[in-house]
């Protein structure tokens, strides 16, 4: 199984981002259809190289190939448990890969650590505190450990309570801050030192939506201001809004990358068709396996008087569906369409299994 | 490293609004050395100042301090104003100073370290430009500064306590020296073990034996601190002065090799973490060498016969358990370390042994083993001759050190070879960490002890034994006894010996696989990163 190019009308004028799902005997079933081979430009301010990872028997991360260009928020989305996590922390030059390397702004997190960690801040999903610290010791403590000093830190530190809006809690100590404010904190923490590249785990976990919104429209200012920021999160339609690019990941392999739009358009079943019909409900799944549009549906689902399916066909398909059943003795009293959202594709792609 | 601001511009360099006035000048020196300091060490102290521990420690301190100054001038009463009673006090203020820089800073730092390994910050620091060694040293500074401020209030009782007569200033200032100087060292011994620890039953374990460790050693600097003050330095000029930079000597570099030990294990697989121990494990070996033949001459006699023994004695462990912790080594050489790799050919011929993995592991053990045990015989014959060695201790001396001098290395060699093949079977399908080498060691040297002794007990119908050289060849245990009472046939020396340099150079041929990889350039891009 191999990426396919995509014709002319599909690609963009300026790709966001390449990718490539290798070819494997026993890979996914999914084959994006995005751009071609990961290469290694300049533009590729973060990119993942046949990532492998394994834990004894277990493959948390089994050949992620990916990149993101300069300025882009990728989303990365997947299922507890799919290796999110594990290849982020290889990014952030934290574990080692077994196979495989991962790169930040064209250095390698295995071979030159310590220029990747120049190059990036890290935002961890649990957030490890210190005793008797307040926000703002915190904070010095690792703009100090980043090496900034006199001025420099101070300015930094003060403009990074600001954009966090933490300058009310800098004096009062970590331990008692709320989660939102301590996520908030964490995000001050790898961004002190102004990195280009950031990679934020389960950033919104546990936020109520206020804080949230806040979250996202911080990432992006962030990435207004050029930031290339990798983002994990379970909240979909969040990232539907905020992500230039997604991937899709479960089981350790990354089964779809493109933008929503891209992956969206690469599934079969575009729509989902919703009919509300008022006799003979028991029947209507049957019913619809004898149309002749019957190729172009696929998980029928019946909900007392609504029937819900994916759709692949057009307009016209539709209206010989609906025809048909009525025909079929049916009394059709609702239709309605709608497009798939990331969540509906995440549904569509994944399985839910876990290792 | 000076990061600088990339892309947001909300920060830039420049001189503090601070000027004119010498309160200005010397905020300004304040901040510029605040920045030059270590940021562990700032960090550590914010955080050790505002702690419930340490307001409880000092607290108790200085009340502690108070009440024996109060009871104990008291119960001298009215002696106090006629007759030296400065033993007895100082006796008291020790041991309360004893208790938080023998016991509690070095605890603490095990917390410490411990407790951001546990919290998930010590990834945080090391995903900043922090290095492992800064780290280690930021702690090791901070736990300093607390014994310092321990110290320092205790300072007007140990002077009270010098007026009253009865202990000497050489001896006060050496009881300082050596609380300093072991508390220190603890610390260090404390953060070597913080990151041994995994999971909660390691941890229990690691923090028991540090207890141990630490009360056993405040028994015995105790004991130490309480003859010096009853009956005096017993020690003349030469002695004293040999006895404390030795003491220095060695308290440095073992305490460099368990930093450095402590700093390789927060260190990244695909780094070199294992040249450094390799030298600074070569540097204690030369220092307690020296300080040996040193301590046979200065010390002469039974002092000096018996320092000798034990530091063979200890030497031989450390060895035994150094050796077997790098025949564990991974064997993988990553690009990294093979950017570090020696170049040259009189380089690599002498610096392979240094490089990492077990093989060059196993050589690097052999060749030092081998080196040690030919100058302890040679030191010893020096002993002998020379008649440093005369007195009681000789034959102990002799015993000891002549054919099991010979033996012991000998059978280390073989065991360390057999354990080099046992770790290459078990990495073909795990990465098991280093420590298991040591585990092999252990299991070989008890298999190679205990199987052919019940086999000859089984044959003998569980009767007494004698040694059979036949069958106890590799009972090492029953050899080694066996030599220490005179007892042993020329036969099994000869067997153990010739086996081990059989062996030997069965390790070399096999380590010479290791001298192929070559060393790779390190890309442009990243040289000139590094430069910048």
């Amino acid at each position: 199984m191999t990426t396919s190019e995509p014709s002319s009308e599909e690609q963009p004028a300026v790709a966001p981002f390449s990718a490539t799902v290798p070819t494997e005997p026993n890979g996914p079933a999914f084959a994006p259809t995005v751009t071609p081979a990961v290469h290694s430009g300049v533009d590729d301010c973060i990119e993942l190289r046949r990532l492998h990872r394994f834990f004894g028997e277990t493959r948390a991360v089994s050949d992620i190939t990916f990149s993101v260009q300069r300025g882009h928020v990728f989303g990365y989305i997947g299922p507890n448990g799919a290796g999110k996590t594990t290849s982020m922390r290889i990014l952030a030059t934290l574990d080692l890969p077994t196979y495989g390397d991962a790169l930040v702004d064209g250095f390698s997190a295995v071979n030159d650590p310590e220029l990747v960690r120049r190059r990036l801040g890290f935002m961890p999903d649990a957030f490890g505190t210190y005793r008797d610290v307040n926000c703002r010791e915190y904070l010095d403590f690792f703009a100090r450990a980043y090496g900034l000093t006199g001025a420099q830190r101070r300015q930094r530190l003060n403009w990074v309570l600001g954009f966090t809006g933490t300058e009310g809690m800098a004096f009062k100590p970590i331990r008692g801050l709320s989660k939102g404010m301590k996520q908030r904190l964490c995000l001050g923490r790898a961004l002190i030192h102004d990195p280009s590249v950031l990679i934020l785990d389960e950033p919104a976990a546990g936020l109520d939506p206020r804080a949230r919104i806040e979250l996202r429209r911080m990432i992006r200012e962030l990435a207004d201001r050029g930031k290339t920021i990798l983002i994990s999160s379970h909240i979909l339609t969040e990232l539907d809004e905020m992500c230039d690019a997604v991937g899709i990941i479960e089981q350790g392999q990354l089964l779809a990358t493109g933008s929503v739009e891209d992956i969206q358009a690469s599934k079969q079943n575009q729509l989902e068709l919703c009919l509300r019909i008022l006799n003979r409900n028991d029947e209507v799944a049957e019913a619809l396996q004898q149309v002749p549009q019957a190729a172009k549906i696929d998980q029928v689902v019946v909900d007392g008087q609504l029937v819900r399916f994916g759709f692949s066909g057009d307009a016209k398909a539709q209206a010989g569906v609906v025809s048909s059943l009525v025909h079929a003795g049916f009394e059709v009293a609702e239709v309605s369409a709608r497009k798939k959202s990331l969540e509906d594709v995440f549904l569509q792609i994944t399985e839910g299994l876990v290792q | 490293m000076a990061t600088t601001i990339q892309s947001t511009g909300e920060a830039t360099t420049g001189t503090s609004p601070l000027s004119g006035g010498w309160l200005d000048r010397l905020d300004d020196w304040c901040e510029r050395f605040g920045d030059a300091i270590n940021p562990i060490l700032v960090k550590e102290m914010r955080q050790a100042l505002k702690s419930r521990q340490f307001v409880v420690t000092f607290s108790l301190l200085l009340f502690a301090a108070l009440a024996w100054t109060v009871a104990g001038s008291l119960s001298m009463m009215p002696r106090i104003y006629t007759s030296p009673s400065a033993p007895r006090m100082m006796i008291g203020y020790y041991a309360v100073l004893a208790l938080p820089m023998l016991l509690v800073v070095p605890l603490a730092a095990y917390r410490s370290l411990e407790g951001e390994i546990d919290d998930g910050t010590l990834e945080m620091l090391t995903i900043t430009t922090l290095s492992p060694w800064q780290i280690i040293l930021g702690k090791l500074a901070s736990a300093s500064l607390q014994m310092l401020l321990y110290f320092v209030t205790l300072c007007p009782c140990l002077a009270f306590a010098y007026t009253l007569r009865g202990v000497d200033l050489p001896t006060t200032l050496l009881i300082v020296a050596a609380l300093a100087v072991s508390g220190t060292l603890l610390t260090v011994v404390a953060l070597f073990f913080a990151p041994l620890a995994r999971g909660r039953g390691g941890r229990i374990m690691t923090m028991l034996s540090l207890i141990l460790l630490l009360v056993l050693a405040e028994y015995g600097l105790a004991m130490m601190v309480v003859s010096l003050i009853w009956y005096g330095n017993p020690l003349s000029g030469p002695e004293l002065l040999f006895t404390v930079l030795a003491s220095l000597a060695i308290a440095f570099t073992f305490g460099h090799l368990l930093l450095t030990a402590a700093a390789a294990q927060l260190t990244p697989e695909t780094e070199n973490r294992s040249t450094g121990i390799r030298l600074s494990l070569l540097m204690l070996t030369t220092v307690a060498v020296v300080t040996l033949a040193l301590a046979v001459r200065i010390l002469n006699g039974p002092t000096g016969t018996v320092v000798y023994l034990c530091g063979v004695v200890l030497l031989a462990t450390l060895w035994t358990v150094c050796a077997a912790l790098m025949v564990g080594e991974n064997p993988t050489i990553t690009p990294r370390i093979r950017r570090e790799l020696p170049s040259s050919f009189l380089s690599r011929l002498m610096l392979t042994w240094l490089t990492p993995g077990p093989s060059t592991g196993l050589v690097f053990g052999i060749i030092c083993i081998a080196t040690l045990a030919v100058i302890q015989q040679f030191g010893l014959a020096w002993i002998i001759q020379s008649g440093f060695g005369n007195g009681p201790t000789r034959g102990l001396l002799r015993n000891i050190c002549s054919v099991p001098g010979i033996l012991f290395p000998a059978y280390l060699i073989c065991f360390l070879t057999v354990v080099r093949l046992i770790m290459a079977v078990v990495r073909l399908r795990n990465n098991p960490r280093v420590e298991v080498g040591l585990a092999a060691l252990i299991v070989v040297a008890l298999m190679a002890a205990l199987v052919p002794y019940s086999m000859q007990l089984h044959y003998n119908d569980y009767q007494t034994l004698e040694y059979d050289p036949n069958w106890q060849v590799s009972n090492w245990a029953f050899t080694l006894t066996t030599a220490l009472q005179n007892d042993l046939p020329p036969g099994p020396v000869k067997n153990v010996v010739g086996a081990a340099i059989g062996l030997s150079l069965i390790g070399l041929f096999a380590a010479w696989r290791t001298t192929r990889p070559r060393r790779i350039a390190t890309p442009t891009r990243v040289l000139e990163e590094q430069l910048g």
